[in-house]
């Protein structure tokens, strides 16, 4: 079984407002991926329906061939979940939560967990409420590690910390996924840290999936061409390649999966006249902006 | 052994709650025994024998709601924090059955208020003891009992009541809970209540699962 997570059909409505509708997407063993979309597009929502903590409406997802809905414990064990804001029992101190935790895993791996504590200044008798967000997202992470999961569930891992924690959130766990060959599903808001940390993204909207590909392939097949119009009110928006078109003025930005010559080609057919035409090298913020639109 | 685990978490959380109001209890039983001892100084044996058997003095009346705080005090202390950022998440994640989870927390809570409950009417039986004969003891506790299991009720509703993902479902639950709960206080004489014991044990039996329906709410994504 090459997908360690399998959703088909799914969709779910809050009341009457859709959420998602017909959703599909695959998760293969050993990739990173990054569930990107703008706020309200339904990430959190896909990552309780993939915990079993929301029923779908309709469709469904699998874990390790396992509706989510219904877990078995075995599989509840392979599987490490970070929730929003890092949580943790806050009434615990870092010595109680380690042994808590301990217990349930049968490939309980303290090493980890000791070498990010270590990192922080606190002493192990320090009530997890006590510490600052930042720190709580070393206890986090540091207790995902420790389980030794073999896929990791991670919602919105950035809230809430620094860019210091980030960084170090980030490089530790990529590291740790790629050394043991870990599946990792994970949400941000901040795009920017998931482009340090994923191999593959799935990009969402209310429509549906807009992308599911790996970064490398979206960076060097999606593109963004500035140029100025001569006639600010010429309009390319109905262009088959035009995914998404920013005007002010005569000033536009196009994002397109298409080629330069395409998008030249097109302007001259039309007798569109532009100057100053430039091929923009993008970020994979800038690119899932233009993908999604600023609005 | 992973109930071990569950109980070590659940004792955390309530440890000083359960301590403070088993103190607090027999605090109370202490201070009732104190009257009771007062009274049989200053009135005199005989007139006070005269307002239990003749007027119907319930001389233990001030423990009526010490177990319904109990149950209340619990409930809160267990269940409150596993609502705080949805914390309950975690533990349905634990690598158990979501019910079991639950049940073992439920069992624990429940068992550590009985050994209050034993502990500070345990007490207030063996103070009676040296004032009173055994049958009147036994007619006292038969007629604290409902409010021992109003206690019981009371912790159970609260865990229903906490665990409930909508605030509007609260609402009614604690509507529906607390004139439930009046059941367990119908003002009666002394061991009045005897045939009515076995009835509301069985309605506190049935309670002690109520929270599972909130689970399973919060489970389908309800809020």
């Amino acid at each position: 079984m090459n997908n360690v997570i399998e959703c088909k059909n799914l969709t779910h409505y809050y009341g009457k407002k859709k959420v998602f509708e017909n959703l599909n997407f695959q998760v293969s063993k050993g990739s990173i991926l990054g569930l990107l979309g703008k706020n309200g597009t339904g990430k959190t929502t896909t990552i309780n329906i993939l915990n079993g903590f929301l029923q779908p409406r309709s469709g469904e997802c699998l874990i390790f061939g396992e509706n989510t809905q219904h877990l078995s414990p075995q599989t509840k064990s392979r599987i490490g979940f970070l929730i929003e804001g890092h949580i943790q029992y806050s009434f615990m101190n870092i010595r109680q939560i380690e042994r808590f935790y301990s217990g349930f895993y049968p490939n309980w791996k303290p090493a980890p967990f000791w070498e990010l504590m270590s990192k922080l200044d606190v002493p192990h008798t320090q009530k997890i409420s006590t510490m600052s967000c930042g720190q709580r997202s070393q206890v986090a992470l540091g207790l995902i590690l420790a389980q030794d999961p073999d896929l990791l569930i991670l919602d919105d891992f950035s809230m809430g910390l620094d860019p210091g924690y980030r960084r170090l959130f980030i490089d530790y766990l990529r590291e740790y996924a790629k050394a043991e060959n870990k599946t990792v599903f994970t949400t941000s808001h901040i795009v920017q840290d998931m482009e340090r940390l994923i191999d593959d993204l799935l990009i969402i909207d209310c429509k549906g999936v807009l992308a599911q590909t790996s970064v490398t392939q979206f960076m060097d097949s999606f593109n963004r061409f500035d140029f100025e119009l001569e006639n600010d009110k010429a309009d390319m928006k109905n262009a088959s390649f035009v995914v998404n078109l920013d005007k002010m003025k005569n000033k536009v930005e196009l994002y397109t999966y298409s080629s330069e010559s395409i998008v030249k080609k097109y302007l001259d057919d039309n007798n569109i006249k532009a100057s100053n035409f430039a091929q923009v090298k993008m970020v994979l913020e800038d690119a899932f902006i233009g993908l999604t639109g600023k609005y | 052994m992973m109930w071990k685990l569950v109980v070590y978490k659940e004792w955390l959380k309530i440890r000083w709650f359960l301590v403070g109001y088993t103190l607090l209890g027999i605090l109370g039983v202490g201070y009732l025994l104190l009257t009771v001892k007062h009274d049989f100084a200053f009135s005199g044996g005989k007139n006070i024998w005269n307002s239990i058997l003749f007027l119907g003095n319930q001389f233990f009346s001030p423990l009526k709601y010490v177990s319904l705080a109990g149950g209340l005090i619990i409930a809160i202390a267990q269940y409150f924090p596993e609502t705080v950022n949805k914390r309950i998440k975690l533990s349905f994640h634990l690598p158990l059955g979501e019910n079991k989870v639950l049940l073992m927390m439920h069992t624990f809570g429940a068992v550590s208020l009985l050994l209050s409950f034993v502990i500070i009417f345990g007490l207030f039986s063996g103070f009676c003891l040296i004032y009173f004969p055994v049958q009147m003891v036994i007619y006292s506790l038969i007629t604290i009992l409902p409010w021992v299991l109003a206690g019981f009720s009371a912790y159970f509703l609260g865990a229903l009541i906490i665990l409930e993902p909508h605030w509007m479902f609260r609402f009614y639950y604690s509507l529906v809970g607390g004139f439930f709960l009046t059941i367990f206080f119908v003002p009666a004489v002394t061991s009045a209540y005897s045939p009515a014991n076995s009835g509301l044990f069985v309605l506190t039996a049935i309670l002690s699962i109520a929270l599972l329906f909130s689970a399973y709410r919060f489970r389908k994504g309800e809020m």
